[in-house]
């Protein structure tokens, strides 16, 4: 990350996050320094920066002559968003508003005043979530919601797909403890490159609850490290500080793991699953827009890795992890997923 | 259903999409967020429908594919679950079918719809899951 202070008061930053560069031009230097969080943890090593975006974020109310979207293109929580022609134009619950032009590689994001600053905040990262999003993608790049694991001295890796809260970090962690290595706990890029699909990394970072030490006590104390967000406890720890060595930057997918939380069921139960149900998880860690041509992309590249994966449904009871026989067992069904 | 459609032109709606998985492929109705994975011969009848095919042309392209009179109530069943599902619709144009389909080994087509939708509301552009409870 780069940062500077203009002669006209405003401030600039450029973060490369992975394949994109965001060039970003501020009129306030307090919410530079609150994305700083967000953007800074794209630190994976990347080979090349593809392309780069240029972002102006300024205070003020969204133009009254643009039709507010409504979602038809994305919506989640936080975002409307409407595509026209090669605008991305999305407006946040409390008026944050971006126009996204994907062909220029421009936006501008508009911040109102609202009394709730760190609402107003995660909305502006959530703006700039979407940005990169689409971004990658028009690099060749689909986002993946998943963790990754790779055994020792391999190449390839088993992709790690639940829904946030369901233990991803916890199943990545105990595989660490026992030297296996990871693109990251929840986030990949992937893209098929000479006839394989590959996935990168793009964080060096890993979101780690500090309860965890109570299972891996290897990982020490980590409630020095910052909060991901003010809704977690999960600390964000660079991966070097707990496993140093066992982050690494690419891996070609050849299994998959649908993870799977049972309050009150089996400690570890692994079932096999089809192409199609690799597919199903695939589609599910994928924020897909409603745009025909945009979804397809990624549909695309989820179904060229589905067909070649071996996938396994793995339900995970609580509390599995203070036997140590569970990693055992874990290990021993993620080497059956891989050549 | 069958009576009152059978020359009617059906297109695949401008916003399902369909790729290929193994032998198969897998369609998916933006509109809905549900996806259907279909076997080869199934995958063949809905590549019918993107120029527009009417339900004759589609009968007459599987007996060249290898169906017999036995193979009717499977590839009428297809047909109807695309238009009962809303995936294909009514098209103005003349029918033309695309060329070159080929089935490689005939089947009884099959369509099956997945139980789970895609999220229609997302946590974000990056992470469409609803977070569970920690």
């Amino acid at each position: 990350m780069t940062f500077a202070v203009t002669a006209q008061k405003q401030c600039t930053a450029a973060y490369s996050c992975g394949p994109v560069k965001l060039s970003l031009t501020f009129d306030e230097s307090p919410l530079q320094k609150a994305l700083d969080g967000l953007l800074s943890q794209y630190d994976a090593p990347w080979p090349a920066t593809a392309t780069e975006v240029f972002v102006t974020i300024e205070q003020g109310l969204p133009p009254d002559d643009i039709p507010n979207p409504a979602g038809a293109y994305l919506h989640s929580y936080r975002l409307h968003v409407d595509r026209c022609s090669t605008h991305l134009v999305s407006l946040s619950n409390v008026g944050v508003w971006m126009d996204f032009d994907e062909a220029a590689k421009k936006a501008r994001i508009i911040v109102s005043h609202h009394p709730d600053r760190e609402t107003v905040i995660e909305e502006v990262e959530q703006q700039l979530v979407l940005l990169l999003a689409r971004a990658w993608a028009s690099q060749g790049w689909t986002p993946l919601h998943a963790g990754s694991l790779i055994p020792p001295g391999k190449t390839d890796c088993v992709l790690v797909c639940a829904p946030s809260g369901v233990g991803k970090t916890t199943f990545i962690s105990a595989l660490l403890c026992r030297g296996w290595r990871t693109l990251g706990d929840d986030k990949v890029l992937l893209r098929k490159e000479n006839g394989s699909i590959v996935a990168r990394a793009l964080s060096r970072r890993i979101h780690l609850h500090p309860a965890l030490v109570n299972w891996f006590p290897e990982i020490g104390e980590i409630e020095k490290w910052p909060r991901y967000s003010r809704w977690t406890e999960k600390r964000m720890v660079k991966m070097e500080a707990i496993w140093p060595g066992q982050l690494i930057d690419s891996a070609i997918p050849t299994g998959l793991v649908q993870l799977e939380r049972a309050e009150n069921g089996p400690m570890l139960n692994i079932e096999p699953l089809d192409s199609v149900g690799a597919l199903n998880s695939l589609l599910h860690q994928i924020a897909i827009p409603s745009d025909a041509v945009d979804a397809r992309f990624l549909i695309s590249c989820a179904a060229a890795m589905a067909g070649r994966l071996r996938a396994a449904l793995v339900t995970v009871g609580n509390n599995a992890f203070s036997n140590s026989s569970t990693a055992e067992r874990l290990e021993e069904a993620l080497r059956g997923l891989l050549p | 259903m069958q009576s009152t459609i059978d020359n009617r032109c059906w297109m695949l709606r401008p916003d399902v999409v369909s790729t290929v998985l193994n032998d198969g492929a897998v369609i998916l109705d933006l509109r809905s967020k549900f996806f259907f994975s279909t076997n080869p011969t199934g995958w063949a009848i809905a590549q019918m429908f993107e120029t527009g095919a009417t339900r004759a042309e589609i009968h007459t392209a599987s007996r060249q594919w290898g169906a017999n009179g036995a193979d009717t109530q499977a590839i009428d069943s297809v047909i109807d679950q695309m238009i009962s599902e809303g995936l294909v619709e009514p098209a103005n144009a003349p029918a033309s079918a695309v060329a070159g389909v080929a089935v490689a080994v005939w089947i009884p087509p099959a369509l099956t719809k997945h139980r789970e939708p895609l999220q229609r509301i997302m946590v974000s552009a990056f992470d469409p899951g609803l977070p569970l409870a920690e």
